[in-house]
């Protein structure tokens, strides 16, 4: 296109000589083909061909090590519905998003109000909070690996000065999922933290001014303003947390390797598990393209519940 | 009436300090306690009660962590640097033209190709990784650089991201490049790429981040001590060593996070802001 030989003023057609003369509108659209055509070579190889193909591996008794690739139709989706594994895996997986969401939205909506008081310290604070969520997953396991471990973690020890005996967080079945819950709230709350720090920060002060001056107190305050005028954040950050927490995967990985039994796998693990454990490639799609459907439904239900108009 | 809404100040500072001290502890005390007692002796950290602080601090794991046959921490740390600097280059050189034909020219099928974009950003990756991974497989990529830099360089959210950010410059400061001659590329290069270094910056930070931090893909595209990437590492050293060498494995947690912690100190207002300005690249 243009090289650094342009010279100011030169008129608007600097086509080489050798080229032939093409309109304007010609010229644009083909700049445009030319600034994406990178883009679009990476996007169609890594994910339009990838997704296609996943969807049509699902449809294959493809097992990495066998050279025959029997068309099943939908039997991977069969076996699927009924594979207990499965069904227990999105069990899982559902019952530590919620937990996680719910957790993470709490501290980090308590933690954005405390620091958008005015108070001197709140950037210090603010960057300090956030420090975990830098933190690489397999950091934050191999910490909290150690923290929950039953014989000498520290959080048994200080449960031990309220006289609470040891407690097995990750051997557990019905606690580790709680435990992995708990890990990924302290790693992962700076980031609705901030969301929210922002949508505080666009409610405007007139208003509280004004309820102040008819006499409202701070908890009126946080319930009819705060909270009505933070409903697309709190919405924002759920949806996100949503979408992000359902595909948990290093924390099991790294702290219970699924286990006790299987009381801690998730979607993404099972994924993992059935192509790189058991090489079944196909029905490993399976699983993902039905991780796909599911997080579809569940985004088009949140995105209904957003489009809703707030009234303010 | 000024006593009342000073009250209501006093009143929510304190409630404020209140929440934020607990919330410190709540974030810093993990850290505190494992990296105290990555300064202790085997014995000492397997004993009930826990210690806190270490009765003879030693660098002893420290330096058998970073000596081991079997743990190789200095290669794991430059892999994982040079892998999430050459996707972060991959992605700002591949999304940012995008990014601006989508924004600024006008071209048959732009609706229609922007629509597939947005189709494919609702579909979570993990669809896009069983194929992927057998085409590094066939391709003979597995356990080189090209598998950790270049599937995930068309980044549809930092095209979206860029897209919008250009949207937003004036017009006339284009037409007036227009009237000096300029083409297209010299516009994207001269004008709007200089005009866009926030939002470059914020993208950029958070590619890297999350590719420095991936524990999935690199997993399954490495295999060999030498290739592996430091989260990959970290979770080799937890399963051989976890169990019998604890502070080690803790020193190798607080070693891997120093180069984070001290990309994160000198850009922290850039980091802050940028996690708004990109909504956290969707999320964890």
């Amino acid at each position: 296109m243009t090289g650094a030989s342009a010279n100011p003023g030169a008129s608007l057609d600097r086509r080489p000589s050798w080229l032939p003369e093409i309109n304007l509108k010609r010229r644009e659209e083909m700049a445009a083909w030319l600034f994406l055509a990178p883009f679009l070579v990476f996007f169609v190889i890594f994910i339009a061909r990838a997704m296609l193909a996943a969807m049509q591996m699902s449809f294959y008794d493809w097992h990495a090590l066998r050279p025959s690739r029997p068309f099943v139709a939908f039997g991977n989706y069969e076996e699927l519905l009924r594979d207990d594994v499965w069904w227990l895996a999105l069990k899982n997986t559902i019952i530590f998003t919620a937990m996680t969401v719910a957790g993470t939205t709490v501290v980090a909506l308590a933690a954005a109000l405390a620091v958008t008081q005015p108070i001197r310290q709140a950037n210090f604070f603010r960057v300090l909070l956030y420090m975990p969520s830098l933190l690489s997953v397999g950091a934050v396991g191999l910490i909290w690996v150690w923290l929950l471990n039953s014989q000498f973690g520290v959080i048994n020890h200080g449960l031990g000065f309220f006289g609470i005996r040891p407690i097995n967080w990750l051997g557990d079945p019905t606690l580790v999922l709680p435990a992995l819950s708990l890990t990924t709230i302290w790693w992962a709350f700076g980031f609705p933290m901030l969301i929210f720090i922002a949508g505080l920060q666009g409610i405007p002060e007139h208003l509280y001014e004004a309820a102040r001056i008819d006499g409202a107190n701070g908890r009126q305050l946080f319930f009819n303003i705060t909270l009505p005028l933070l409903r697309p954040t709190i919405l924002f950050v759920t949806v996100t947390g949503v979408i992000g927490h359902f595909q948990v995967y290093g924390q099991p990985f790294i702290m219970t390797n699924g286990g006790p039994g299987r009381s801690s796998y998730t979607v993404i693990f099972y994924l993992f598990q059935t192509a790189w454990t058991s090489f079944r490639m196909g029905y490993g799609a399976a699983v993902a393209v039905a991780l796909a459907f599911i997080m579809a439904i569940v985004t088009v239900v949140q995105f209904l519940v957003i489009s809703r108009r707030v009234e303010y | 009436m000024v006593s009342t809404l000073q009250g209501h100040a006093w009143h929510n500072r304190f409630w404020s300090y209140l929440v934020l001290v607990a919330l410190s502890l709540f974030v810093f005390m993990p850290m505190l306690v494992v990296i105290s007692q990555s300064f202790m002796t085997n014995q000492e950290v397997n004993r009930w009660p826990p210690q806190i602080i270490p009765v003879n601090p030693t660098l002893f794991n420290y330096h058998d962590v970073l000596t081991r046959q079997d743990l190789r921490l200095d290669l794991w740390l430059r892999n994982s640097l040079v892998a999430a600097t050459g996707h972060t280059i991959a992605v700002l050189v591949i999304c940012a033209p995008a990014a601006y034909a989508f924004a600024r020219l006008r071209f048959r099928a732009s609706n229609v190709l922007f629509a597939v974009l947005l189709v494919t950003i609702m579909i979570p990756s993990q669809v896009t990784l069983i194929p992927n991974y057998l085409l590094m497989r066939d391709l003979k990529w597995l356990d080189t650089f090209n598998a950790l830099v270049f599937p995930g360089a068309a980044n549809v959210f930092g095209v979206f991201l860029l897209r919008q950010f250009f949207m937003q410059i004036p017009h006339e400061l284009e037409e007036a490049a227009v009237m000096d001659g300029a083409g297209y590329l010299r516009r994207f290069t001269r004008i709007i790429l200089p005009l866009s270094s926030n939002a470059l910056t914020a993208l950029a930070i958070f590619v890297f981040l999350g590719h420095y931090n991936d524990l999935f893909w690199p997993f399954i595209v490495t295999n060999s001590l030498e290739t592996r990437t430091l989260p990959v590492g970290l979770t080799i050293l937890n399963s051989a060593y976890g169990q019998q060498f604890r502070p080690m494995v803790l020193a190798g947690a607080v070693l891997s996070t120093i180069p984070i912690l001290v990309v994160y100190i000198i850009f922290q207002r850039r980091i802050i802001q940028g996690v708004t300005l990109t909504g956290g690249m969707g999320g964890r």
